[in-house]
């Protein structure tokens, strides 16, 4: 979905054009073409009423961008990625100013901000965020100092126990040890990402952690000895979800440290998958829509963030053909039926009046984020010796 | 001839450069260039989250200085040949098996009628061959109900395990390695088999002394195909293999799935790309094998 380009001037890449960042241009471009994203969207064919958005499957959907375009009489046309480091090489191969806004994972805020492609914003412009749960109003991935964000949240979910309820009890979920009961020998699935499981590790080993990815090399070695520990107990590395999903119900893996993926799994009639987030707490992913610094249309680049930010949005956005999730507005609830509440915990939590189940599990869980006090190859190379262990 | 239009000699004309241009220039643009790039990537840097074209045997250090501890990546790359290898075996006899019994068992005007049932499964989707497998061989799959019927309740264990990743491979390759076989035995002379068989050869006889010799070069040919494709292959060994398929060697991933999840989660092409390079190299020694075993045939053939 991308394509042959006039740059605007001689910045391919940032502000320093020499040869490094002549080749670096060329690094890409030769990048794209053997990640085989050969489309480039074509800037002289571009709309003076167009937004550009990068962003994961789900936005795109008619129902979603309808009202949006309806609203403001323009097109919105969607680069689809699948992952954060697909989403830095589509930013990457294409001239800066090609993309309006970019739907990024919290943790990749700081990787975008730091290639200079995002500009922060006064989150007093998104009257929204009054709505929203306070956690995902306090994340720290997207300060950007002197009272300014670098995006607003649009959609979240959880990575943590799913179970087929037929082998693991309600009460074994709740605990991440569990994993470790000689009956789930060579039956856990992992998701293939270092990130997730790394921090679900480290509350595992650091109960309750108010950031899991921030360790000493000590509390690291501790997670790293979890982790080798767990390794006979699983019996697949799933490179997405739809492999371990179809693992669980071909009753290879019984549980594993993948996430919510009863959702789809109960809507398809498998009753008996179910999935929680144990008493150590877990992590949760969430999606950040930004303003890029080289849009020239960023006026309407925040009109799109106001717009996701809305609760009947966020409740078409979180139950979407591509898979379904959750919405930080918490009003969402009112937009869905009851059916959609129950499926997705938008309904009362009986052990703590006055909230819902999902504001207990938003409680119980950490955004998932970057290692602070290592270089990601520490933690990538760690996550390697647990797979070929 | 008429004076004036004489044709030049053929080292002098423009015919031959005009001929050799399109297949020069693919093979410059699809093939050298894009490797120089991967290779000339491996030797750079990554500085704030951005490539930086500054030189550098960084990642190959950083590799190799964990190539069987830690990340282990030499069992990895060590587990994809013993696959690919073993792979390329069963699939060749497997292969070898069929195209015979097209060749010699089906009258000549249904031959390719069979061979078109044969490689039929070339035009289905790869990915859906290998979840159609995953349906088949799980542990309540179609294989263990069956043999559950039969009276045996101890589940086959084929997904997640390198026999599995064997399996997807076969299907993707045979399609290929049936036609590469099928024209080699269709191209043996008939009458070398008859005229063994008449100086008393048994059939075993006949097929080890006249039919395997006269095949041997489409059966390296097909070997070091099947070799190659099944090294770089990752999907089969995902979905059915389970990412960490066991086999003797032990529960190791394919390098090449190493490669794609060094790709997916860490900001650093440059050391995807050296990862790359190494199983490239490998793949250009297994081909520099392949050609010399299938001159070496070449020539005794001859």
């Amino acid at each position: 979905m991308k394509s042959s380009h006039e740059p605007r001037n001689s910045d391919l890449t940032g502000p320093r054009v020499n040869r490094r960042t002549l080749l670096k241009g060329g690094a890409a471009a030769a990048g794209a073409a053997a990640a085989g994203s050969l489309t480039i969207f074509l800037r002289t064919a571009r709309a003076a009423d167009t937004l550009r958005v990068l962003c994961w499957p789900g936005y795109e959907e008619k129902d979603v961008i309808q009202e949006f375009e309806d609203t403001h009489g323009v097109k919105v046309e969607f680069k689809i990625y699948i992952g954060g480091e697909q989403m830095l090489q589509f930013f990457n191969q294409t001239p800066r100013g090609t993309y309006d806004n970019v739907l990024a994972d919290a943790e990749y805020i700081r990787k975008l901000a730091a290639i200079d492609a995002v500009e922060p914003y006064n989150p007093g412009e998104v009257p929204e965020l009054a709505n929203y749960h306070p956690k995902f109003n306090n994340m720290h991935q997207v300060q950007a100092g002197d009272g300014m964000v670098w995006g607003t949240p649009t959609r979240f979910s959880f990575y943590a126990i799913s179970y087929n309820s037929d082998h693991m009890s309600f009460e074994e979920s709740g605990d991440w040890n569990s994993l470790f009961l000689p009956k789930f020998e060579g039956k856990i699935g992992i998701f293939d990402w270092y990130l997730p499981n790394m921090g679900n590790a480290s509350l595992a080993v650091h109960p309750n952690k108010e950031n899991p990815y921030d360790l000493t090399d000590e509390q690291l070695g501790a997670v790293r000895d979890w982790l080798l520990r767990l390794r006979p107990q699983v019996n697949m590395f799933g490179s997405g979800a739809q492999a371990i999903v179809q693992a669980m119900i071909n009753g290879d893996v019984v549980a594993g440290m993948i996430g919510d993926l009863d959702i789809d799994l109960k809507l398809a009639g498998y009753t008996n998958m179910e999935s929680t987030i144990p008493v150590q707490g877990g992590i949760r992913w969430q999606e950040v829509a930004t303003l890029c610094k080289q849009s020239e249309n960023k006026e309407l680049a925040l009109e799109w963030i106001k717009y996701m930010s809305q609760a009947h949005v966020q409740a078409k956005l979180a139950y979407t053909k591509a898979f379904k999730a959750r919405g930080p507005n918490l009003k969402i609830a009112d937009h869905w039926t009851e059916e959609q509440n129950q499926l997705l915990g938008y309904y009362p939590d009986p052990n703590n009046p006055g909230q819902m189940w999902v504001e207990t599990l938003i409680d119980r869980s950490v955004g998932r984020d970057l290692p602070v006090q290592q270089e990601e190859k520490a933690w990538i190379d760690i996550f390697n010796e647990f797979k070929t262990g | 001839m008429t004076e004036g239009s004489v044709i030049p000699p053929s080292n002098r004309s423009l015919l031959k450069p005009a001929f050799l241009a399109p297949p020069v220039g693919y093979y410059l643009i699809f093939f050298v260039a894009p490797l120089a790039f991967l290779v000339v990537l491996g030797f750079w840097i990554v500085r704030d989250y951005q490539i930086v074209a500054e030189f550098s045997v960084g990642n190959y250090v950083d590799i190799f200085s964990q190539f069987f501890s830690r990340s282990r990546f030499g069992w990895a790359l060590v587990q994809s040949i013993y696959i690919a290898v073993t792979t390329s075996v069963f699939a060749v006899i497997f292969c070898y098996l069929l195209a015979m019994g097209i060749v010699f068992c089906i009258p000549e005007r249904y031959q390719r009628l069979f061979l078109v049932l044969a490689i039929l499964p070339f035009w289905s989707s790869y990915i859906l061959r290998l979840f159609a497998w995953q349906l088949i061989l799980a542990q309540k799959g179609v294989l263990n109900h069956v043999l559950g019927e039969l009276g045996l309740d101890d589940p086959l264990i084929i997904t997640n395990t390198q026999i599995g990743t064997r399996i997807g491979l076969i299907h993707y390759l045979a399609p290929i390695l049936i036609i590469i076989l099928y024209v080699t035995l269709i191209n043996v002379n008939r009458n070398l088999i008859e005229a063994a068989r008449e100086l008393g050869a048994t059939r075993l006889q006949a097929f080890w002394r006249v039919i395997v010799p006269l095949s041997r070069l489409g059966l390296v040919f097909a070997f070091g195909f099947g070799v190659i494709v099944s090294f770089g292959d990752v999907l089969s060994g995902l979905l059915l293999g389970g990412g960490i398929g066991r086999s003797w060697l032990g529960s190791y991933p394919l390098y090449s799935s190493m490669i794609m999840a060094d790709y997916n989660s860490y900001t650093n092409l440059p050391r995807t790309a050296a990862l790359a390079t190494i199983m490239v190299i490998i793949m250009v020694a297994m081909l520099v094998v392949a050609y010399r075993m299938a001159d070496r045939a070449k020539r005794q053939l001859a």
